[in-house]
Order: structure tokens, then C-alpha cells, then sequence
């Protein structure tokens, strides 16, 4: 049984040999799960940082946290996914995803806090967990499945009743169930090695960023299956019950019940985020990963596109929109086959956006200078989504070009500087898509991405933006002014409390110390509280939220409070972000030795060139600010990056971390401080460790 | 059956004791409130005349609204916490049972013990381990008697077990709407509160002391009011009207 929120062992798998092992979860019990464990992990046993994705050595770890499976809100149902991925300009760095529902907590139950997946089959495999007990089984009739059928296929093998009680094994006592395994899989994307190939879980988890999708299907591993009996111990039994009726009845609103318009905390109400206006002749109901505080997700009538929310939803809906001059099915069959397929919807809308700027441009179509076979009279119908979706997944004609990711195809149809100079290739960070919230507005989630290795996807910040759009969207009076924001959330922002600067999107402000000071704890939050304890992005942290009285979200009291309730530690907030500050030095470490350095970090020039003009939701983007020096919602669109600018903000970034300004590796100071001297020695050895 | 009129006269005192009024069970009777059995069973219950023999009703009974139900399985961690002090699906006697594929409405069922009139589940049990709580009516397990033959878990009528078994201390279980929970800081049980209930983050389970209705849905109820429907959930019985369209036709 696990104990104290942990199962204490973490399953290895071996597909090369078709055989498992077990590490021992205590050895990595200091990095606290998720993140900081699959980095560990990764870091010990994968010697060559540079090895290739689709290499057999190169691994990937999905890891649990010890509140998977358990009733802390909002945190039971992630599992971070960790490996080299697939995606990525100019490297394909070790990177990370996250996906939501079930699964975290029946590896949980079936006594396993993470999987660890090495070699390469040499035939199609999935990986059929039941407790302890773990089966190489051969996939051949599941290649070339959809994601949806093939979990139905595995069903079909377990339990063949929709309902009733499940006997695990043959023995009496093995142990009994009423759910279905929970499945991870890989559709046709992944097999055919696509950068854009996601792992998909029931019909709407992913973990679409990285690619790690194609890492699956160059592993030969079509699906990992878990179902669980036991059971987690925690230390606090009581106390965990009370702190989650805490945020119920303190921070979330009423049960059932319309929100105050809140961006991502936990004082969202349980309405999904959608992008397309579906047809009144369907309904919906709601639906949560487990544990979830208000879930974000719906299922329809008709059961097209369950469980999509957010992005996802909005893959096809503006030629859709263009077409049609509203939403029609052609989004709603655009979504769902995306889900199927596996394919990462915001690279694919990001990348048809590419794609239909260069038709327009007389470069890319049938019979052009970029010849592929795209009737792009037809765009905004369901059988262009249909057919370019489908391409994309089995790499036929345009999906062959963009399978290794937009901006290489890009490069490679010669393109890439022109693009990237006009801002046509809107991918501003790492090869990755522009998550919408563009860097030269909303400056921290820039920041973050190209100090990371991806487009970072965190809304902590972000949320107050929403908080404010829908205000005044409804009409509305924000509730709190832009000086009581700033106060609010940089209250919680420890070590850096109360220097209201740190939250100051005013142009004059976005290169200072002040606002790398918000980059620096937004990294080390985030490392550990969201991706290694597994808080979830859409409600944590829960900074400003207008469901709570004070308008002061459950952020800094939280976190840790459910945290110790579950492991019985005395863990204060302050320490789990510095913990998070030693995950990311690690990670960092891994870059540094895949060839990271200071120069790299870059924007694509079209971020330093060209003013942004507008936001996701038109010509606003509400940020708290000063100017001339009185708080006020500023408009953060109209500006672009200056070049010198970035590059004052990375030194004061760099000096914060205690890394090394001229190249941004570590010094052995900073490592040996944080107890990670075996990290500096192997830097040292590549040649690669800071001021030396 | 000496043994029976002695247990009958046991449970007369206990009824008394509990405050159960002959126009209760009247009352109960006519709404299928009371299991009523022939003379001769063993299980705990009023002798009525001609050898009939009445179960008092429990005083208290789980509605759920698996319309509104988010599938997100608090309940069940939530009711495992309390009862054992572990997070466990398994050992939950509350069971969210879906599928991600499957159309609204039909993609959730919520599992709970009825508390049924007729219990079959106590009436199978050769060791009265399954038994009728003399305080608060609820069928509950005395896990000390329980002899795992499992003859209550299969005389669950229900197409899933209400009782379930236990594989870790090899005992029967079952809802008790929250009387016996030792990890817990509230009170529990029909007259305090019950931790499925207080935990559902959209107020899809509720308590009623009033009987309800027994039918193959088992207790269903609309949950849902004008805020969810503001949410954009449907709030008819069926679930198949948008509220878009509702507030279209208002």
C-alpha cells in the first residue's frame, strides 16, 4: 500500500528486452514527483544529454505525484511526461507535457508513482498494467487504431460489461473495480513518427507539446494500460478533508452555480472553455479529471469532440467562421479528429494559419511553388479539415513537409527567414506556435518559454488578463483595481513578496530586474508546486480570485497544506519554490549540455521587429501597469521587443539564478549550493560550467 | 423460530426506542417505505400480524443527479477517506461509473446504496453481519460477524453491487450514510452529514429523509437549477434541452 501519498515504487520498462524493473521511489523521494523526479531520473540514466529523440536510449518518464489519486483539488489527475522530444527549433530539447484525467491515479492504486520507458520494441507493443503485475503485449491489431478505438479495443478485452464489478485476476481477493483501465495511447501521428503526434487519454487528456507522440511511435509503444485496486495512505486523513472543504467553501463558488468571471483559478465555475458556439440541438454535461475542484471540460449529445475544451476547440473554427460566417460541425469534426488522430491542435492551427497566408501569398498550393495537394478553395469545409488533419497524421503529401514542425518545414521550402522576418510564421519561441499570448505583450509567458524550452503554457498570470477581459466583456467592474492586483499577487511571490514592480507590464518596465524577479519565481513555482506536486495549470496558482470574499486567491496557503496532509512533511510554500529552483537547475543543466548557451536565447525576429497589433480577443490587452506611475489597466498592444532591451532583461534574469551572464550555464557555487555538485562536476568535465 | 420472535421482539423495543410510529410504517408501507417479508425470516424486523414481518425504514437515503454529476470521483475518495483513512476507488461504497465516449447523458452512472426497503442484501446474510441499524435504519455491516461468503454482495439486486466487498480485510461493506467514520472531523450519519454529499463540488448528490420512489433508475433526482443552466447545462429531466434554446422560448 502506498504510504504517506507514495506507492514507493516507480516501474521501469525495458522494451528493448520486453522484460520490467523496479526503482525504489525513496531514492528520489527529495525531488518531491513529477518534474523533478523524471528529471532525476533522466539525468541518471540517460549518460548522453545529446542523444537523439528517436534514439532507444533515449527515455521517457510519466510520473505521478504523491496527491495523485488522492481528493486534493484540482491535483490528482496529472502525470508529467518528461523525455528529448520530437519538437523544437533549433534543438529538440528535453522537454516536458502534462496530461489530465484518470490515469495518474490508477497507476497510483495499482502501486506504481511512475513509469520510466527505455529502449525500442522490435515490433508494436502496448503495456498492460493490473497492480503488480505488467505484460508486454503485442499491438499489432491496435496499429493504425484511433486513439478512441483503441482503448475501446483494450476495454473490450478487459470488460466486456459496461457495468458491474470487475474481478482483477483469479483470486477472490486480487482485488475488485467499476472502472474501465485507464489507457495512454498514441493515434496514427505518433506511429508515423510526427512531430505533432500527442499521447491521448480518453477522449480529450493529452500531452500534446514535445512530440512526444513520435518518441512513442519510434519506441514501437502504442498504449500503456493501468487499472488498480489498492489503495494510497495518507498522513492526515481529517486534515486533508478539511483543507479540501476549505477550498470549496472559502475560494471555489457556490456548488453549481455561475462564477464571477474568473480567468484559470479555483474560483473558475465548472463550464468548459469552449471556441466554437455549438448548435442548440445539442446538450452537454460536465466532466473532470479526477479530483478536480470544477472540472473545464464537456461531453456532447451527439459525443462528438468529449472531453475537448480550450484550444483544442478552436482548430478549424476561424476558416470554419470565414467559411460559414458561423461555427458549424466542421469545427466540431475538426476537433474530434485531432483527439483521434493525436495530432497537437496548436501546432495544427498555428500552422494551417502558416499554410493558408503562403495560398494567399501564390507560394504554397497545387501546381505553386510549393506544390501540395490542398484544395484551399475548400478551406473552412469539413472535408478540408478532414483531408489535411489526415495528411498530417499519416504524413501523406503536406504532412510529410510539416512532420517535423512548421518552422523546419519552413527552412526547408527556404522560407524561414523571410517568414520569420514578416511574422507569417507566427512560432516566436523554440520552433514552437505562439500560445496566443504574444511576447511582446504579455512579457512574462515569452520570458519563460525561451528560458525554458518550450512555449510554456502557464497561466498564472495570464489568468488576470481573462479575470479582466470577461469584466469587461460583461460590462462589468473589475473588482479590483490594477494597484490591489499587483498587491494581491506579488503578497504570495515569496522570496520577492511585495515588490509591486514584478506585475508592472508598462513598457518602461519590461526589461527590469523586477520583472525578471517575476520570471525567476513564476520558474521555480511552477517546477515544483504545479509540475512536480502536479497542481493543475487551469486552477493553481490561485492568486487573485474574485469567487473568494477578499478577492485573495488559497495561493501560498494551499499548496502546501495539502501537500503535508498528504505526506505528513512540514513543508512550508517558500521551500517548495525552492525546491522548484533546484528542479529548474537541473533542467537547465540537461540544456547546457545539449548545446544551450546565453546567445540561443532568442525571440524570432519578428518579435523585435514588428509591433504587435493584436490580442486573442481584438485590438485589447488588459495588463495591470504604471503609467506615469499610477496603476492602471494598461493596453500591452503596439510594442515590440527591443533587442537590447531582452538582453539587459536575460543579464538581470541570469544574475537573480546566480548563473553565469556571458554563456547562462550554472556556476558550481549555485549547483553546489542547491547539494547538486555531481551536476557541476559533469558540466565541468563537458567544459560547460559557468565563470569557470 | 424462537429465535425469531425473540429477534422480533428485540427490534419492537429497538423501533420503540428509535421513535418509530406505527403511522410511519403505514406511511412507508403504502410508498414501499418498509421490506416486508413472510414470517420466519431471520433478519431484524417488526412482527406484524399474519407473520409479516416489517423492516423499519432507514432514516435517511442518498438522491443523485448523474446529469450533473462531473465525473470527477471526489465522492468516492471522499468516502473512503473518512470511513478507512486511504484513498481508494475500490473501497468506496459510492461508485461514478463512465465512459469518455459515450453521449450525454448516458456517459455517467452514480452507484449508491438505496437503502432499500426490502433489503435484500440483510436478508441474505446468514450471520445478520448485514444488518438494519436500530438507531437510524440504515443496512449497514457489522464487519466483526461478516463471514465473507459474500451472499449479500450477490443479492444486491442491482446490476452493480451496492455492498462491496472489501479484498483488503475481507469483509462486506456498504453505505451507512456516514455513521461510522472514524477519519473524519464531522459528524456523520442520517441526522449530521454524509462526505459524498458535502464534498461534490457541483451539488450532484443530495439527502432526503423522505422515501423516495424505488425504480430501476434508483434515486434519481434533478439537481439542477437556474445557475447551472447559466453555466450552459441543460436543467430539464432529460437533459435534452439547451438552455439557450430555454431562454430563447422565455
Amino acid at each position: 500500500m502506498a504510504k504517506d501519498g507514495y506507492c514507493g515504487k516507480i516501474l521501469r520498462l525495458d522494451l528493448s528486452a520486453r522484460t520490467h524493473s523496479v526503482i525504489d521511489t525513496e531514492k528520489y523521494r527529495e525531488w518531491g514527483g513529477g518534474h523533478g523526479m523524471g528529471s532525476a531520473i533522466f539525468w541518471d540514466l540517460v549518460e548522453d544529454k545529446t542523444v537523439s529523440w528517436d534514439d532507444p536510449k533515449n527515455i521517457v518518464t510519466l510520473m505521478t505525484s504523491p496527491m495523485s489519486g488522492t481528493m486534493v483539488p484540482s491535483a490528482s489527475g496529472r502525470v508529467e511526461v518528461q523525455g528529448i522530444g520530437a519538437s523544437g527549433y533549433p534543438v529538440r530539447w528535453f522537454t516536458r507535457s502534462n496530461f489530465g484525467g484518470r490515469f495518474g491515479g490508477q497507476l497510483k492504486y495499482a502501486g506504481w508513482d511512475g513509469i520510466v520507458i527505455e529502449g525500442q520494441a522490435d515490433a508494436p507493443v502496448w503495456v498492460d498494467i493490473v497492480n503488480g503485475d505488467v505484460q508486454f503485449r503485442d499491438a499489432a491489431d491496435l496499429w493504425g487504431k484511433d486513439t478512441q478505438e483503441t482503448q475501446r479495443s483494450i476495454w473490450s478485452l478487459k470488460d466486456e460489461e459496461a457495468h458491474g464489478w470487475t474481478n482483477i485476476g483469479t483470486s477472490r481477493d486480487a482485488g475488485r473495480t467499476t472502472q474501465k483501465p485507464a489507457v495512454i495511447t498514441i493515434g496514427s501521428a505518433g506511429e508515423n513518427r510526427s512531430s505533432l503526434g500527442c499521447l491521448v487519454h480518453d477522449a480529450g487528456n493529452a500531452a500534446g507539446q514535445g512530440g512526444f507522440g513520435a518518441v512513442w511511435g519510434a519506441k514501437n509503444l502504442k498504449a500503456i494500460s493501468v487499472v488498480g485496486t489498492g489503495m494510497i495512505e495518507v498522513a492526515d486523513p481529517a486534515g486533508l478533508f478539511s483543507a479540501r472543504m476549505l477550498a470549496k467553501d472559502e475560494y471555489a463558488v457556490a456548488p453549481g452555480q455561475q462564477a464571477a468571471p474568473n480567468g484559470p483559478s479555483i474560483g473558475k465555475d465548472a463550464k468548459p472553455t469552449l471556441f466554437y458556439k455549438r448548435k442548440t440541438e445539442v446538450t452537454m454535461g460536465p466532466q473532470a479529471c479526477q479530483g478536480c475542484i470544477n472540472g473545464c471540460r464537456p461531453r456532447w449529445s451527439d459525443g462528438l469532440a468529449n472531453e475537448s475544451s480550450c484550444q483544442e476547440t478552436g482548430v478549424y473554427t476561424t476558416f470554419d467562421a470565414l467559411k460559414h460566417g458561423a461555427h458549424t460541425d466542421a469545427s466540431v469534426i475538426a476537433t474530434d479528429l485531432v483527439q483521434r488522430y493525436g495530432v497537437n491542435s496548436y501546432e495544427l492551427s498555428l500552422g494551417l494559419k502558416y499554410l493558408y497566408a503562403l495560398n494567399q501569398m501564390g507560394v504554397l498550393g497545387p501546381g505553386l511553388e510549393i506544390d501540395v495537394d490542398l484544395d484551399f478553395s475548400n478551406i473552412g469545409e469539413t472535408e478540408f479539415a478532414v483531408d489535411f488533419i489526415t495528411k498530417v497524421a499519416n504524413r501523406e503529401g503536406i504532412g510529410e513537409d510539416v512532420a517535423e514542425g512548421f518552422v523546419r518545414a519552413a527552412e526547408k521550402w527556404g522560407r524561414l527567414e523571410a517568414d520569420w522576418a514578416s511574422g507569417v510564421l507566427d512560432f516566436p519561441y523554440w520552433g514552437y506556435a505562439n500560445h496566443g499570448y504574444d511576447p511582446r505583450s504579455e512579457v512574462e509567458w515569452g520570458y519563460s518559454s525561451i528560458m525554458g524550452e518550450r512555449d510554456m503554457n502557464e497561466h498564472g498570470f495570464n489568468a488576470h488578463m481573462w479575470g479582466v477581459i470577461y469584466h469587461m466583456g460583461a460590462g462589468l467592474d473589475v473588482p479590483v483595481s490594477a494597484e490591489r492586483y499587483a498587491e494581491i499577487v506579488t503578497s504570495k511571490m515569496v522570496p520577492y513578496e511585495g515588490d509591486l514592480s514584478m506585475v508592472d507590464y508598462g513598457t518602461h518596465n519590461i526589461y527590469s530586474e523586477s520583472m525578471a524577479k517575476l520570471v525567476v519565481w513564476q520558474r521555480h513555482y511552477t517546477r515544483f508546486w504545479k509540475q512536480s506536486a502536479l497542481y493543475c495549470d487551469f486552477r493553481w496558482p490561485d492568486l487573485a480570485n474574485f469567487s473568494a470574499a477578499d478577492n485573495v486567491g488559497m495561493t501560498g496557503d494551499g499548496e502546501p497544506l495539502f501537500w503535508n496532509a498528504v505526506t505528513g512533511d512540514d513543508m512550508t510554500f517558500a521551500e517548495g519554490i525552492e525546491l522548484g529552483r533546484r528542479i529548474w537547475n537541473l533542467d537547465n543543466a540537461i540544456w547546457v549540455l545539449q548545446g544551450r548557451h546565453r546567445d540561443m536565447v532568442k525571440f524570432a525576429p519578428y518579435i523585435y521587429d514588428k509591433p504587435v497589433e493584436t490580442s486573442v480577443v481584438g485590438p485589447f490587452y488588459p495588463l495591470a501597469g504604471t503609467v506615469d506611475g499610477e496603476w492602471t489597466y494598461i493596453n500591452a498592444l503596439g510594442r515590440s521587443h527591443d533587442r537590447d532591451g531582452v538582453e539587459q532583461w536575460k543579464t538581470h534574469f541570469y544574475n537573480l539564478e546566480g548563473w553565469d551572464a556571458a554563456t547562462g550555464w550554472p556556476t558550481r557555487e549555485t549547483l553546489e549550493d542547491m547539494n547538486l555538485a555531481g551536476v557541476a562536476d559533469a558540466l565541468d568535465a563537458a567544459g560547460k560550467l559557468g565563470g569557470a | 423460530m424462537a429465535d425469531t420472535d425473540k429477534n422480533a421482539s428485540v427490534e419492537q423495543d429497538s423501533a420503540a426506542q428509535a421513535g418509530v410510529s406505527r403511522r410511519q410504517f403505514l406511511t412507508g408501507f403504502g410508498g414501499l417505505g418498509v421490506g416486508v417479508v413472510l414470517g420466519g425470516s431471520l433478519f431484524r424486523g417488526f412482527l406484524l400480524p399474519d407473520e409479516v414481518v416489517a423492516i423499519p425504514a432507514s432514516d435517511g437515503y442518498l438522491l443523485v443527479d448523474s446529469k450533473k454529476c462531473q465525473g470527477c470521483n471526489t465522492c468516492m475518495m471522499a468516502c473512503s477517506l473518512t470511513h478507512h483513512g486511504v484513498q481508494s476507488l475500490s473501497l468506496s461504497r459510492i461508485q461514478v461509473v463512465q465512459d469518455p465516449f459515450v453521449a450525454f447523458p448516458e456517459d455517467k452512472s452514480v452507484l449508491q446504496c438505496r437503502q432499500c426497503p426490502h433489503p435484500a442484501c440483510v436478508e441474505a446474510c446468514p450471520t445478520k453481519a448485514m444488518h438494519v441499524d436500530s438507531e437510524t435504519g440504515v443496512r449497514t455491516v457489522d464487519a466483526a460477524k461478516c463471514i465473507g461468503c459474500q451472499e449479500c454482495v450477490n443479492a444486491c439486486p442491482f446490476d452493480t453491487s451496492r455492498v462491496v466487498w472489501n479484498t483488503a480485510d475481507k469483509h462486506a461493506q456498504k453505505c451507512d450514510l456516514c455513521k461510522d467514520t472514524p477519519f473524519w472531523n464531522e459528524t456523520g450519519g442520517a441526522d449530521g452529514k454524509r462526505a459524498c454529499e458535502q464534498v461534490c463540488p457541483v451539488g450532484a448528490i443530495s439527502f432526503t429523509t423522505e422515501i423516495p420512489l424505488q425504480s430501476n433508475e434508483g434515486y434519481e433526482v434533478n439537481l439542477r437549477d437556474a445557475g447551472w443552466a447559466k453555466i450552459g447545462y441543460p436543467i430539464d429531466d432529460e437533459g435534452k434541452i439547451n438552455p439557450a434554446t430555454a431562454s430563447a422560448a422565455h
